[in-house]
């Protein structure tokens, strides 16, 4: 009971805004995990690299810290952006 | 009036952009601009920045066009297919405007643009194919207080990130933000801590002539500031060229950060090329150099214990070389043992390079709560022209 009062519910979205969910995460989730939860559950590309914004503040999140030291408050929108280069050579 | 015409007529051509009251026409003008990558998103970069009358556009790329390259690249002709990249969009870029001055720099940027040439433009641009050499920039960007700006795309998203180290030396850097996975890709690149692998498979991210074009229009406006003010921080800029939605995220510095972290506000830069000894005895012999880049320092056999080729690696830099000199030439087998490292001291350096400066670009010292560049680059505080490719 004590650990479900103290998680947060948010909101997930790929950049595309083709996939949203809502969860329920613990405040010492790190945005890496929630990346990858995102790239399993979502069957997103692997080989791409992601990071995470909280598009409510406007605020990109560190990739190792956690949902408590990035600031994240309930209800907040997360969104999983890939980290882009431009294109690629041609295999 | 006479004397004036030339300029009078450069004018005339952008009279529009004077009808918009917050356009600095006269500041794009003077704008000396790097543009690193001359593939779909450089040649949309360097487009947007001619159209717009920017001063003067270098562009460095190492690359040859090939055929796929057309689809996406505005400056590009199946008659370029063959031809070094940098040149061939420079030539066909200059045509915009006679009054902009494109040049192209063949090779790579790391050799080709020393740390002192970097400071004499107002932004560099990444617009590569690989995260080790957005790395590299921003580094190099971070040291000399450059404005940094990363642009990159896939088949659906443009993305923008925008460093304005000049006025805000202490922003967010490119690697504050980057994650583990894309450490694991560059290292990917490498073995024994800084060989080149022979067979690195580089991934193929499909892109498009719609994603380059607004990735190379938000970076074109980042790198000249348009209707941004000095007081801004670093941010990155995601667009979905299908939906149409944006989103914009304010990038905090990390501390720690693999970029920035050592840096401190912004670290004091000497020329030490001809001064190396003099620089170098100023740094108590206890202190931690990093070198720009890794360094062997030993190679020997672990099987047969020979040690008979070192001399033609030890003390040289350690990607000029591939995995294949861990073969041993006495035994055959790829036993040997190549030290190679990045992480010393004053003394150390002092010791193993006496008389010339390491084969680096440059190398960070502590001093005090700052840093300290040594630029191997440079002899004196005169700013250097990049530095063309010999015919
Ligand atoms: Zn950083
Ligand atoms: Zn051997």
């Amino acid at each position: 009971m004590a650990n479900e009062l103290t998680q947060l519910k948010l909101h997930v979205r790929t950049a595309d805004q083709t996939r949203r969910a809502e969860l329920a995460l613990a405040p010492d989730a790190t945005g890496a995990e929630i990346i990858q939860a995102a790239v399993d559950n979502w069957a997103l590309p692997a080989d791409t690299d992601y990071a995470l914004v909280n598009v409510t503040t406007g605020k990109a999140l560190a990739p190792d810290a956690t949902l408590a030291a990035s600031g994240v408050r309930p209800g907040d929108e997360l969104e999983v952006q890939p980290v882009l280069v431009a294109g690629c050579k041609s295999a | 009036m006479l004397e004036r015409r030339g300029a009078g007529m450069r004018h005339d051509r952008h009279l529009r952009h004077a009808l918009i009251d917050w356009f600095p026409q006269a500041r794009v003008r003077a704008a000396r601009i790097a543009v690193v990558g001359a593939g779909a998103v450089g040649n949309e970069v360097v487009k947007n920045l001619a159209l717009l009358g920017a001063g003067a556009i270098d562009v460095f790329d190492f690359d040859r066009v090939e055929l796929h390259n057309l689809t996406r690249a505005v400056f590009l002709r199946e008659a370029d297919v063959g031809a070094p990249k940098a040149s061939a969009l420079a030539a066909r870029a200059a045509e915009v405007d006679p009054a902009v001055r494109v040049t192209a720099v063949e090779g790579d940027f790391w050799d080709t643009l020393p740390l002192a040439a970097l400071a004499g433009y107002d932004c560099a641009v990444a617009a590569v194919d690989n995260f080790e050499a957005r790395v590299r920039l921003n580094r190099m960007c971070r040291i000399a207080g450059v404005d940094f700006v990363s642009a990159g795309i896939d088949s659906r998203l443009a993305s923008l990130e925008a460093f304005p180290f000049a006025s805000n030396p202490d922003c967010a850097c490119y690697e504050c933000h980057l994650p583990e996975s894309a450490y694991q890709r560059i290292a990917a690149r490498y073995s024994c801590g800084g060989l080149r692998r022979v067979a690195a498979a580089e991934r193929l991210v499909p892109t498009t002539a719609i994603t380059a074009s607004v990735a190379g229009a938000l970076a074109a406006s980042a790198a000249l500031r348009l209707g941004r003010d000095a007081g801004d921080g670093a941010r990155r800029v995601l667009f979905d060229t299908i939906g149409g939605g944006a989103s914009v995220a304010a990038l905090a510095r990390r501390a720690g950060c693999a970029g920035c972290g050592d840096l401190g506000e912004r670290p004091r830069v000497l020329a030490a090329r001809a001064a190396w000894r003099e620089r170098i005895a100023a740094i108590a012999d206890d202190v931690a150099v990093q070198t720009s880049d890794p360094l062997i320092v030993g190679y020997a056999c672990a099987r047969c214990g020979d040690r008979s080729r070192a001399g033609q690696y030890v003390l040289r830099r350690a990607r000029d070389f591939d995995d294949r000199i861990a073969i041993c030439a006495a035994c055959g087998e790829p036993a040997v043992r190549i030290d190679i490292r990045d992480e010393f001291t004053a003394a150390e350096l002092v010791r193993l390079y006496p008389d010339r400066p390491p084969p680096a670009k440059f190398a960070i010292a502590r001093a005090g709560d700052g840093a300290l560049c040594l630029d191997f680059e440079t002899d004196d505080q005169r700013p250097q022209q990049p530095q063309r490719r010999p015919e």
